[in-house]
C-alpha cells in the first residue's frame, strides 16, 4: 500500500514535468531544442508507463515503456536531427493566427474546460483521481499538440505538434482506456512512417525530380548509384 | 517575547550580511562562464564600503523625493524580509502575510522607479517607465504563483508555509515543482537579470534597473545596489525554503540556527549559480516578446491550481 502511495507521488511529479514539456514545446523557438523537449517529454512518458507497471504488473506497459523509448526517444529525434543538419532553417520564427502568448494562455483555458468536461463524466468513468488527472493531461496535451499544428507555419515545428499530439493520446490510454499491445505497435510503426513522409514531402517539395533525389540521398534516405 | 527580538535581530542582519556575497557570486560564475576570472566574490562589500565613503552629489533639478527613496527603499525591503523566515522559524503568527510580502516589495520599486523620474534625467525616465510597464505584465503573473502556492499549502502565512513544506516532503506536494518554475521566472524579472534587463550594461537601449538609480551617488546608490541585493536574496529564500526547506530550523536553539544558517548559505549559494549559468545560456529577449516570458510562469501556475483540484 505504501509503496503504491509512492508511485502515485512519482506518476504525480513526471506528470507536472510533462505539463512543463508541453508549455516549452508551443513557446520554442530553436529547433534543435524542440527535438531535445520532445525526446524528454517522450522520456517522461515512458517512465509513467514504468512506474504504472511496478504497481499493475501488467508485462504491455513494460513493453510499451521500452517501445516509446525506442522510438521516440532514439530514432525519431535522431531522425530530425539528421534532418535538421541538411535543412537550411535552424529556428522556426513564424507563428500564424497565434502568437506564443495567446496559444499559452489559450491552452490554460483547455486545460480547464478539459478539467471541467471530465469532471462531468469522473462519476461514469470509476475510475481513481489520478487516473483522471492523468487523463486530463493526456487531452489537453493532445490539443496543445493541436495548438502547435495550427499556430506554426514551418512544416517540421507541425511534425513536433503531430508527435504531442500522439503522446497526449498515449498517455490517455495509459490512463484510462487500456488498448491492446499491438495496437500500440502498429501506432508507433504509423508514426515513423510518418515522421519519414512528411520530412520528404517537407524536404523535397519545392524541388524537381532530379534536386529531389539528390536531396534524399543526403538525408541517407537513398543510396546514391 | 524575546523569541520575537532574537528573529527579527538575526533574521535582518543575517539577510543583508549575506546579499552581498549572492551578487557577487553571480557575478562571479558570469565571469567563469565567459572565460574571464571575475572579481573576487568579496568585491560587493568592498563596492558597499567604497560608495559610504563616497560624498553625495544631487541633481539640482531634484525634490525630496531624490533624496528619499533610498531609505524608504532599503526600508520596505527589509520589512519585506522579516516575513522570510531564514534562521528560524518565529513562534509568534501573522507575521508574514504573502500578500503584504507582495505589496512591501512593490512599493519599494513604486518609489525607485518614482527617484528615476525625480532627476530629470531622459535615462532615468526611460528606465522607469520600463520598470512600470514591465511591472504591470509580471505582477498579475506574480499574485497568480503566489495565489498557487497559497493555494497548495492551504496558507497566506509565509512562516506557516515554510512550517509545512518543513515537515512534510516535496512528493506530497509534486506541484511546488511548477510553482518553483514561475518563481524561478518571477526572481529573474525582480532582480533585472539578463533575458529581462542586463545587469552589466549601461546601453541605453537595453537598461531598466540600471537606468533607474543612474542618478544616486554615494551612500544612497550604497543603499540601493544593498536593496536590490536583499530583495534578491529573500526571493531566493521564499522558493529555496518552499521547495528544500532541508536544514531550517524550527525553533530558537543555538545549533539549530547555527545549521539553519549554515545550510541556508550553501543553498543559497547554489541557487546563485543556477542562476548565473541560467543567465550566462540566455540572451536577452526583445522588449516587446517578454510577456511570452512572463506567460509561461502563469501557464504554469495555472496549471497548479487545475493539478491540486483534482489531485
Amino acid at each position: 500500500m505504501n509503496n503504491a502511495l509512492f508511485g502515485d507521488d512519482i506518476i504525480k511529479i513526471l506528470l507536472v514535468f510533462l505539463i512543463g514539456s508541453a508549455a516549452l514545446v508551443i513557446t520554442q523557438r530553436s529547433l534543435t531544442s524542440l527535438f531535445s523537449i520532445y525526446a524528454l517529454q517522450s522520456a517522461i512518458l515512458a517512465a509513467i508507463a514504468l512506474v504504472l507497471f511496478t504497481r499493475e504488473a501488467t508485462l504491455s506497459l513494460l513493453f510499451m515503456a521500452l517501445l516509446t523509448i525506442l522510438s521516440k526517444v532514439v530514432i525519431i529525434p535522431m531522425f530530425l536531427r539528421r534532418l535538421l543538419a541538411v535543412m537550411p532553417i535552424k529556428r522556426d520564427l513564424e507563428f500564424r493566427y497565434l502568437t506564443p502568448i495567446s496559444s499559452i494562455m489559450l491552452s490554460a483555458a483547455l486545460f480547464f474546460v478539459v478539467y471541467k468536461a471530465f469532471t462531468v463524466f469522473s462519476a461514469s468513468l470509476a475510475v481513481g483521481p489520478l487516473f483522471l488527472l492523468g487523463a486530463v493531461i493526456g487531452v489537453s496535451l493532445a490539443l496543445m499538440g493541436m495548438l502547435v499544428i495550427m499556430s506554426r507555419r514551418k512544416v517540421v515545428t507541425k511534425i513536433i505538434g503531430y508527435l504531442t499530439m500522439e503522446n497526449g493520446v498515449l498517455l490517455f490510454s495509459l490512463f484510462i482506456a487500456e488498448m491492446p499491445f499491438i495496437i500500440e505497435v502498429l501506432i508507433v510503426v504509423d508514426l515513423l512512417m510518418i515522421i519519414v513522409l512528411s520530412a520528404v514531402l517537407a524536404f523535397g517539395i519545392d524541388s524537381s525530380v532530379e534536386a529531389f533525389h539528390k536531396r534524399l540521398s543526403q538525408l541517407g534516405l537513398e543510396s546514391e548509384d | 517575547m524575546l523569541n520575537t527580538v532574537l528573529y527579527l535581530v538575526l533574521n535582518t542582519v543575517f539577510v543583508v550580511a549575506v546579499s552581498p556575497l549572492v551578487m557577487s557570486l553571480v557575478k562571479k560564475v558570469k565571469a567563469y562562464c565567459q572565460g574571464r576570472i571575475g572579481p573576487p566574490l568579496l568585491q560587493g562589500y568592498y563596492n558597499l564600503f567604497k560608495l559610504f565613503k563616497k560624498e553625495i552629489i544631487y541633481s539640482q533639478n531634484s525634490s525630496f523625493i531624490m533624496r528619499l527613496a533610498p531609505y524608504l527603499n532599503i526600508g520596505f525591503l527589509v520589512a519585506a524580509s522579516v516575513m522570510v523566515p531564514i534562521v528560524f522559524l518565529p513562534q509568534i503568527s501573522g507575521i508574514g502575510n504573502i500578500i503584504l510580502f507582495l505589496y512591501l516589495m512593490v512599493t519599494a520599486k513604486f518609489f525607485m522607479a518614482l527617484a528615476g523620474l525625480d532627476a530629470g534625467s531622459t535615462f532615468g525616465g526611460m528606465g522607469s517607465s520600463r520598470e512600470m510597464s514591465l511591472s504591470a505584465i509580471i505582477e498579475p503573473v506574480t499574485i497568480t504563483s503566489v495565489a498557487a502556492l497559497a493555494f497548495v499549502l492551504k496558507s497566506t502565512d509565509i512562516p506557516q508555509m515554510f512550517a509545512t513544506t518543513l515537515h512534510g516532503s516535496l512528493t506530497q506536494y509534486p506541484t511546488l515543482i511548477l510553482v518553483a518554475f514561475s518563481l524561478f521566472i518571477v526572481i529573474i524579472v525582480e532582480t533585472a537579470r539578463v533575458p529581462v534587463d542586463n545587469p552589466e550594461t549601461h546601453l541605453e537601449l537595453t537598461m531598466i534597473h540600471e537606468a533607474m538609480v543612474l542618478e544616486q551617488t554615494g551612500p544612497k546608490l550604497a543603499l540601493m545596489e544593498l536593496s536590490h541585493g536583499i530583495k534578491q536574496t529573500i526571493l531566493m529564500a521564499l522558493s529555496i525554503n518552499i521547495i528544500l526547506p532541508l536544514g531550517l530550523a524550527a525553533d530558537a536553539g543555538f545549533i539549530a540556527i547555527i545549521v539553519s544558517i549554515v545550510s541556508f548559505t550553501v543553498k543559497v549559494l547554489a541557487f546563485a549559480v543556477v542562476v548565473g549559468v541560467f543567465e550566462s545560456m540566455m540572451a536577452k529577449i526583445r522588449l516587446f516578446r517578454l510577456p511570452s516570458f512572463f506567460m509561461l510562469a502563469l501557464f504554469f501556475s495555472f496549471a497548479t491550481i487545475v493539478f491540486e483540484l483534482l489531485a
